[in-house]
């Protein structure tokens, strides 16, 4: 049999699985309800979880924007400027060791538990991957393409627009992708915390009342977002990759 | 720049950020019930670690995490050396746990509140659950890093399965596997933390949110200064010990 025949093997029966032990009583119903059951809750109660979903969705989206916008500016100031590299990346990945979600509360007591203490949280949970990302994407600019510009007589705008955009392009998107998933994780987490509104909330409320078919319900559409999120984001990468002949070479980026 | 004159610079960068965060509520440009002076919270924190019950918080903290990092990493390592010296099992497996790896974990925390209860043992098994990937696609790439020529090169010298794992399979896999445990360190931290701050009767993480919602700013700062420069200080010293081990390695 092929190894990927297998992987579907296993995933069936992982599937029949969830059916089958809970069925049995195998498993208690609290630990893992049924499948069938928890597609059955998720269609009749679509509503609540679409709603919850949407308010999940409009955070992370500003959250987005923050997170990439500053980190990839920040990425990218620290990836083409080799001195400013040299001094803060070591700082950078130092403060990455700190697990960033005791700051929370922090945001909660300055914000209050709406919609501002997650996009807060959620928008410095995605900044420093997304700045770490794109700083190392930055350094993988051929340096030979820039020269060769230069030496055909390009201007400074010309050498922007014709070498440099394009090739941090991969490079921005990529951030994008890593963004996008982090963001989508803190908006869930911080309502998971304390929150009044969004899938989080709705995970944790129905954990505390032990409804484990609904909480099942509320990670599988987490889940499901951010697969979706990262597949749409590959198929943007596609797009924008595609036009060009000779992508730049991907190298594996410096240890950080 | 030289190394000590880069020290200096980013000792300069902290000094400056220190200066910021004392400087904005003494002269009033933020209201100190929101952001309480550098100094304060300091003296603050060093007055929290004197106390008895903070200490039991820290020890809870550190045995749940000692007990994931103990339970995870030797997992970790000895299942990545299976997958990575097993060829059909990877061709199956990787792809899976490419995925699951990509998946987040925190979102799982409900689920082991479900099946274990809010106990010790609950905060373990998610800390170990969001480190024993981490861990494990390390070691693969570790063994994975191990040179074929330098294995020939001593069997073909007549040395023993013992010695080539002790002189060949060992020194170069043991930088890598440092910086795994470094990241299973990162990971289980986080997941601890997180799970006494989503629920529970003890520990630092349930100190700090306890803080955050009664308001009380300079505990919940100084909570923050305690977590973050245990965790920066534990980080530096693996990557201390990392970068001596890796010195000759290239």
């Amino acid at each position: 049999m092929s190894p990927s025949a297998i992987r579907w093997l296993i995933g069936g029966i992982l599937l029949v699985l969830w059916e089958v032990l809970p069925r049995a009583g195998l498993v208690p119903q609290l630990f893992l309800p049924a499948l069938s059951q928890t597609i059955a809750v998720a269609i009749a109660d679509w509503r609540i979880f679409a709603e919850a979903l949407a308010v999940t969705l409009s955070e992370a989206a500003v959250a987005l924007v923050f997170a990439c916008g500053g980190g990839i500016l920040a990425g990218a100031l620290l990836g083409s400027v080799a001195r400013l590299r040299g001094l803060l990346l070591p700082v950078v990945s130092s403060l990455y060791a700190v697990p960033l979600v005791v700051l929370y509360p922090v945001f909660t007591a300055w914000f209050g538990i709406g919609a501002q203490s997650k996009i807060a949280f959620a928008s410095l949970y995605g900044f420093f991957p997304t700045l770490l990302g794109t700083a190392a994407g930055i350094q993988t600019i051929d340096a030979q393409l820039l020269v060769t510009a230069r030496s055909m007589g390009a201007t400074l705008s010309q050498r922007l627009r014709h070498v440099v955009l394009p090739a941090a392009i991969p490079t921005v998107i990529a951030s994008l992708r890593l963004g996008g998933a982090l963001v989508i994780v803190g908006v869930v987490v911080s309502e998971m915390l304390t929150s009044s509104a969004g899938i989080g909330y709705l995970i944790t409320s129905y954990r505390t009342v032990l409804d484990s078919p609904r909480v099942y319900v509320g990670i599988l559409l987490v889940l499901l977002l951010g697969v979706l999120l990262d597949l749409g984001m590959r198929l943007l990468e596609h797009a924008a990759t595609r036009h060009r002949p000779s992508a730049v070479p991907r190298r594996a980026a410096p240890a950080i | 720049m030289s190394r000590a004159s880069m020290l200096a610079a980013r000792l300069l960068l902290l000094a400056l950020a220190l200066g910021l965060w004392e400087a904005l509520p003494r002269l009033g440009w933020v209201d100190d019930e929101i952001l309480p002076p550098f100094s304060a919270v300091f003296v603050t924190a060093l007055q929290l670690l004197q106390r008895p019950a903070i200490h039991g918080d820290l020890v809870t903290t550190g045995l749940q995490l000692g007990a994931a990092l103990i339970i995870s990493v030797p997992t970790g390592v000895l299942l990545g050396i299976l997958l990575a010296e097993n060829k059909r099992l990877a061709q199956v497996c990787e792809p899976l746990l490419y995925f699951l790896f990509s998946v987040p974990k925190s979102i799982f925390l409900p689920l082991f509140i479900l099946t274990l209860g809010i106990s010790f043992w609950q905060k373990v098994a998610f800390g170990c659950f969001s480190t024993i990937l981490i861990v494990l696609m390390s070691a693969t790439a570790a063994v994975r890093s191990v040179r074929e020529e330098h294995v020939l090169t001593a069997r073909s010298y007549g040395a023993t399965r013992a010695q080539i794992t002790r002189h060949v399979y060992l020194p170069s896999m043991l930088p890598v596997l440092l910086e795994a445990l470094r990241l299973a360190v990162i990971f289980s931290t986080t997941a601890v933390v997180l799970a006494e701050m989503y629920a529970s009767r003890s520990g630092i993480g349930q100190q700090i949110a306890s803080w955050g919602e009664s308001f009380m700013m300079r505990q919940l700062f100084a909570g923050v200064l305690i977590v973050s420069v245990t965790a920066i200080v534990i980080n530096e010293f693996i990557r201390w010990i990392e970068n001596r081990c890796s010195h000759w390695r290239s």
